[in-house]
């Protein structure tokens, strides 16, 4: 935990493109000593990857080619290295301990319900994939281009967030039903009866 | 015998809903006792098991269910159907320490249960992994451990053999006998019993919310039938045109060096039934991926529908894909715009797209339910309008992938019979993934196996 909140400060601290080059080494070191292979810090840098782009594109924009590719990278690299500890740190932590650290601060409830939310994130990754995937075939267009047109978002809130919301409100109602069976907020002797939101 | 569990007289309605989902249920599970609950989907066979496990907000009599008390830690615990919403921790060990620490167990005895529980069904030795990199087979082991942590007289499971392949349905049924044994009773319910004729001792089939009729044995037409009657193998696809899937030799690794794909090769001829058949884990939603366009392959070819390394803006009418859960594809007011939604975007008059529409909602039974919203309908109609909503842009290939479960024996050959038509009537070719080896209880035109990265053997049937 605390080397998490170090790492973080760090990221946001250091200026200089080699201190910034020097912490991410440190990072990609840290994935191997865990135990993490490459497909696992692809799998966590790959959308950070086109926020780069997209940052540094930005940059050279305003600031013309060769001026504004350095601080673009800068900038770019502080997100990356920003979240890359919170990452490395879902990934080697057991739930038990993220749950505990959590209660430190917010009550036990609080916590289960911030500590689930994340949990099944990746989870509501694969069914958004999945309903992009049913919807391109009908020929909605999913293109990058779409997405920005507001005119299509009437259209895309439809065939996208409505599905979604679905599975998402039986998911949550599945996980309580979980939590709820073996003895979710028994210790209390209260009854928990509300779901959880996505 | 004293029996262990009693229910008399049960009946229960949901709070807004005005038809009671159980009718005046009355049932004895003795110690020791498997019993399996069947009966077509929404009979009441889910919430039977939420109303034993004490799941139910108000609207039941509490001592309609009695559970006289027995050796064992607590009365119930239940084993839900979908094992990726259930698992909440993100270790083995955490999962199934879930309910004795929220009980506050002493750490000793949250050790002891942990360690027995995961021995129980054979994931000793995995306390440290995530839960992720667990297979389907071992997540739904997992989901029985993190009950059976607090040792419950009686375990309920819903659907438990729905995402499991066969291997995967012995291993529970071995873990299933070994908890009879210790007197654990059990209460099974689920659409195909067949797997668990060896270790039930009684059959329960429920029929509109109330018991139709108690056996002591599962009966011959609660498994899957090998063959349907409909099921008429037609070899004729072979001298039809070009294909319309044709995949050459293709590669593919997956993560972690793994190999998906090992120069497999795949043709489908125009208006032919292929029933791709693998072991969970063996890429066959992956190859569905390929076909169309959502996945690319390291090397190889892959043509479909005549577009060549297909993208998925390009086979938007001519290849459709029906996915497990039909609810990730339904969001329309109506019935009929659901249908609609793919033609309305291919430009045709709106004399045609109704045409189109109403022969699709037809075909597929759901014409009588038009105007309704697709949100209220029951699982098995919205599966029906989520299949007219792909086959009323008419196209050439339809993929599907595990198209059965959460379907009842008699859905699931109503499904099979209007696939059969498509192929026949209308040439549409059909590629259909499952684990299920005889699934497509003779109606595909070739079963082909999935297996190391090849489709490993084809068996057509004999005429």
């Amino acid at each position: 935990m605390l080397w998490m909140c170090g790492m973080c400060t760090a990221a946001c601290m250091v200026k200089s493109v080699h201190g910034l080059l020097l912490l991410l080494v440190v990072h990609v070191a840290g994935y191997f000593l865990a135990r993490l292979g490459v497909s696992e810090l692809w799998r966590d840098i790959r959308f950070f990857l086109i926020q780069m782009v997209i940052v540094t594109g930005l940059y050279m924009l305003r600031d013309g080619i060769p001026d504004g590719i350095w601080p673009g990278i800068r900038t770019s690299l502080q997100v990356l290295l920003f979240f890359l500890p919170g990452a490395l740190f879902l990934r080697t932590t057991p739930s038990s301990r993220i749950m505990s650290s959590l209660r430190r601060f917010m009550p036990r409830r609080l916590a289960f319900f911030v500590f689930i939310s994340f949990r099944f994130l990746p989870y509501f990754a694969g069914e958004f994939h999945d309903i992009s995937m049913i919807q391109q075939l009908r020929g909605v267009r999913l293109t990058p281009r779409y997405w920005i047109d507001p005119r299509n978002w009437r259209d895309i809130f439809h065939c996208m967030v409505i599905p979604l919301m679905v599975r998402a409100i039986k998911t949550a109602d599945q996980a309580a039903m979980s939590a709820v069976a073996r003895g979710f907020g028994k210790r209390y002797g209260k009854d928990t009866d509300s779901g959880e939101a996505e | 015998m004293k029996s262990f569990l009693e229910i008399h007289g049960m009946s229960y309605s949901y709070p807004a809903a005005k038809a009671p989902v159980l009718r005046d249920i009355s049932l004895r599970i003795h110690a020791g006792e498997c019993v399996c609950i069947t009966g077509p989907s929404g009979c009441g066979k889910t919430t039977l098991l939420m109303a034993v496990q004490g799941l139910l907000k108000d609207g039941y009599r509490p001592d309609a269910v009695r559970i006289h008390p027995s050796g064992f830690g607590l009365d119930t615990g239940m084993v839900f159907q979908n094992a990726d919403t259930q698992i909440l921790c993100t270790t083995v060990r955490d999962e199934t320490a879930f309910w004795p620490v929220n009980l506050g167990m002493p750490p000793d005895f949250i050790e002891d249960a942990v360690e027995s529980a995961l021995h129980e069904v054979g994931l000793a030795g995995f306390e440290a992994r995530h839960v992720d990199a667990l297979s389907a087979g071992q997540k739904h082991r997992l989901t029985i451990a993190s009950v059976l942590s607090m040792r419950p007289g009686l375990i309920l499971l819903d659907e438990p053999g729905a995402q499991l392949d066969a291997g995967g349905k012995e291993k529970l049924v071995r873990i299933l006998k070994r908890l009879k044994y210790q007197g654990h009773a059990l209460m099974i319910a689920d659409h195909d019993l067949h797997p668990y004729r060896s270790v039930a001792d009684g059959c329960v089939l429920m029929k509109n919310g109330g018991i139709d009729r108690t056996l002591t044995r599962i009966p011959l037409e609660y498994g899957m039938p090998d063959r349907l009657p409909e099921s008429v193998p037609d070899h004729s696809y072979k001298t039809f045109g070009p294909p319309v899937v044709d995949v050459r030799d293709i590669s593919l690794s997956g993560s972690e060096d793994r190999t998906v794909f090992d120069g497999l090769s795949l043709q489908v001829q125009q208006g032919e039934f292929v029933h791709l058949y693998g072991i969970n884990g063996q890429g066959k939603s992956t190859l569905l991926r390929c076909l169309c366009g959502f996945a690319r392959p390291d090397s190889g070819a892959i043509r479909t529908a005549d577009v060549d390394s297909p993208r998925p803006h390009l086979l938007a009418g001519k290849a459709a894909l029906l996915l497990q859960n039909p609810q990730k594809q339904i969001f329309e007011d109506t019935v009929f715009d659901e249908a609609a939604f793919s033609l309305k975007r291919s430009g045709l008059s709106a004399e045609r797209i109704r045409e189109r529409v109403m022969w699709a909602l037809e075909f597929c039974e759901v014409r009588h339910l038009a105007d309704r919203s697709p949100m209220m309908l029951s699982f098995g109609e919205q599966h029906r309008v989520a299949l007219a909503s792909v086959i009323a842009a008419e196209p050439r290939l339809l993929l599907l992938d595990e198209p059965f479960s959460g379907l009842d024996l008699d859905q699931r050959r109503r499904l099979l019979t209007l696939l059969r038509q498509l192929c026949r009537d209308r040439k549409v070719s059909i590629v259909m993934a499952s684990h299920n080896p005889g699934s497509d209880m003779g109606c595909a035109d070739r079963r082909l196996v999935l297996a190391d990265g090849k489709i490993t053997s084809e068996s057509g049937y004999e005429c």
